[in-house]
């Protein structure tokens, strides 16, 4: 698929020791526009919303914030959330996030995923998950393991 | 020979090409020999100009702090600039306030040093060294807290509660050193011999590099000491409030308060941590509460494990900490708070402390 200068910019932004040490893309060497057009297939045979998976990383980060930086558990869930000094800006020259990350675990079948702020507008704004490898990558079928199972 | 030819003339267009740039590079960004004057002609320093001011500070043994080791990430940087360097940069933006920006307060890792300069520093960045020290021991205190023992090759003085930064060295996929900041747990009458505690935070690049990959005996480079987080020289009592790493400098300024003999202050320090697992050094701060009459020790857990054998607090530190301060803390005498831990905690703490009428809360908002 075709890549606009936006979306080269945005790649190239994404590479390790751009923005973070080390990167969003992972092992994963296809193009921008082929990782988020394959992903929003696999969001949508899993029938994942975008948004409304959104709402529900955002509502689990505010939640693990009471944790005031210890774990706390919260219905099914464990949630760690921490913070760390200064911001992260977005790929794709949209805006910059604290460095908020939420590690949340389901507590029926121990599977975990690991988020920051950043990754959830990435995420419901550009509909990027991290290309395979990287450690904040939201795949949609561990999206579904820990929030809906 | 056809097959050859090709990739001879590409190669041999390549190399023309890349001197080029090499030449161009260095007459468009020769700016030559620069001043950097700092605090008035307190110091002045010759240097070739080009890079930016916190790496050509450093090429002088003048370490600003800084979190990011200089991506411009954590805005921790900030230096008074008096003279002319153009425009603020958009990666300058998002870190200054109103203030800083009429004051003209920079990122020094993002301002280029291109012509003389007149900067103001506090006096204390002239003793911040940094030194290739030894790692001598490394305890696990908790499931994901290690005390790491560093050996300094030679002695820096710090008051209880500073920070120093470590160089990370690149690892595995880590391409690029990456610098971190964490405060010293050990009593500055150790001047020789730093210790640090340092959390596994998944994802951390810093903390996954000392929890999975440095040893006994690897060399460590330290930056320091920084910080503004230390013992205020008053007749307040102090209300101390930590959790998980953040017991670091709570520990180190407790410890050095009574080491110096400074024991006339009533300390009322509330540890925070989930589970029993989660608690360390309570038999050192027991046994001190023993020999320290003023010296309150209050540990809480917000999720114990075994809830029957749980003897202590149970509770968010906040909701334990205010517990105390309505019921049990003498409410006539004048009052400071000591704070470190997740910003998201001290910003609860001071919250409550200021409506407690405690306004004089200090800390070093740093995970």
């Amino acid at each position: 698929m075709k890549m606009s200068p936006e979306m080269i910019k945005a790649q190239e932004n994404m590479k390790p020791g751009v923005i973070t040490a080390e990167g969003f893309l992972g092992e994963d060497d296809r193009n921008l526009v082929d990782i988020i057009l394959q992903d929003e297939q696999e969001m949508a045979a899993l029938k994942l919303d975008f948004d409304k998976v959104a709402q529900k990383l955002k509502k689990l980060l505010e939640v693990g914030e009471k944790g005031l930086g210890e774990p706390i558990t919260y219905e099914n869930f464990e949630i760690f959330v921490y913070e760390a000094r200064g911001f992260l800006a977005c790929p794709f020259e949209d805006g910059i996030f604290r460095k908020k990350v939420a590690v949340v675990k389901n507590l029926k079948n121990n599977e975990t995923i690991m988020y920051s702020d950043l990754s959830i507008h990435l995420l419901e704004k550009h509909h990027f998950l991290q290309g395979k490898g990287s450690k904040f990558r939201l795949d949609p079928e561990k999206i579904k393991k820990v929030l809906f199972d | 020979m056809n097959i050859w030819l090709a990739p001879l003339i590409v190669g041999i267009v390549s190399s023309v090409l890349s001197a080029l740039i090499v030449i161009v590079d260095s007459i468009v960004n020769n700016y030559g020999e620069v001043e950097i004057d700092i605090n008035n002609g307190k110091k002045k320093l010759k240097v070739k100009g080009g890079s930016p001011l916190l790496f050509t500070l450093a090429s002088e043994n003048i370490f600003v702090p800084s979190a990011c080791g200089g991506r411009g990430s954590c805005g921790a940087c900030k230096v008074k600039v008096l003279s002319d360097v153009g425009e603020y940069l958009p990666t300058e933006l998002p870190y200054m306030s109103e203030e800083e920006i009429k004051e003209n307060i920079r990122l020094s890792c993002q301002i280029k040093v291109k012509k003389d300069i007149k900067i103001q520093l506090p006096e204390e960045l002239f003793n911040v060294k940094k030194l290739t020290g030894k790692v001598v021991s490394i305890k696990d205190v908790t499931h994901d807290i290690k005390e790491v023992r560093i050996k300094l090759p030679e002695e820096i003085n710090f008051k209880a509660g500073q920070y120093v930064q470590i160089v990370v060295p690149p690892y595995d996929k880590i391409k690029q050193p990456t610098q971190r900041a964490y405060s010293i747990a050990s009593t500055p009458s150790k001047k020789d011999e730093i210790d640090l505690l340092i959390r596994l935070v998944p994802g951390g690049i810093a903390t996954t590099y000392v929890h999975n990959y440095l040893k006994e005996g690897d060399n460590l480079e330290v930056i320091g000491p920084f910080g503004e987080f230390y013992m205020r020289d008053t007749d307040a009592d102090m209300i101390c409030v930590a959790g998980g790493s953040g017991m670091a400098p709570i520990k180190s300024i407790v410890l050095d308060m009574y080491e110096r003999g400074i024991t006339n202050r009533n300390v009322w320090y509330f540890f925070g941590a989930r589970t029993e697992k989660d608690l360390f050094y309570v038999e050192l701060f027991k046994d001190l509460e023993k020999k320290w009459s003023n010296f309150h020790f209050i540990p809480a857990l917000s999720e114990p494990m075994e809830p029957e054998k749980w003897n202590g607090e149970v509770g968010l530190i906040t909701d334990v900490m205010v517990k105390y301060l309505e019921n049990v803390v003498d409410k006539n005498t004048k009052k400071e708070g000591y704070l470190c831990g997740s910003p998201g905690m001290i910003n609860a703490c001071e919250k409550l402390l200021n409506e407690h009428g405690i306004k004089d809360v200090y800390y070093d908002k740093f995970a």
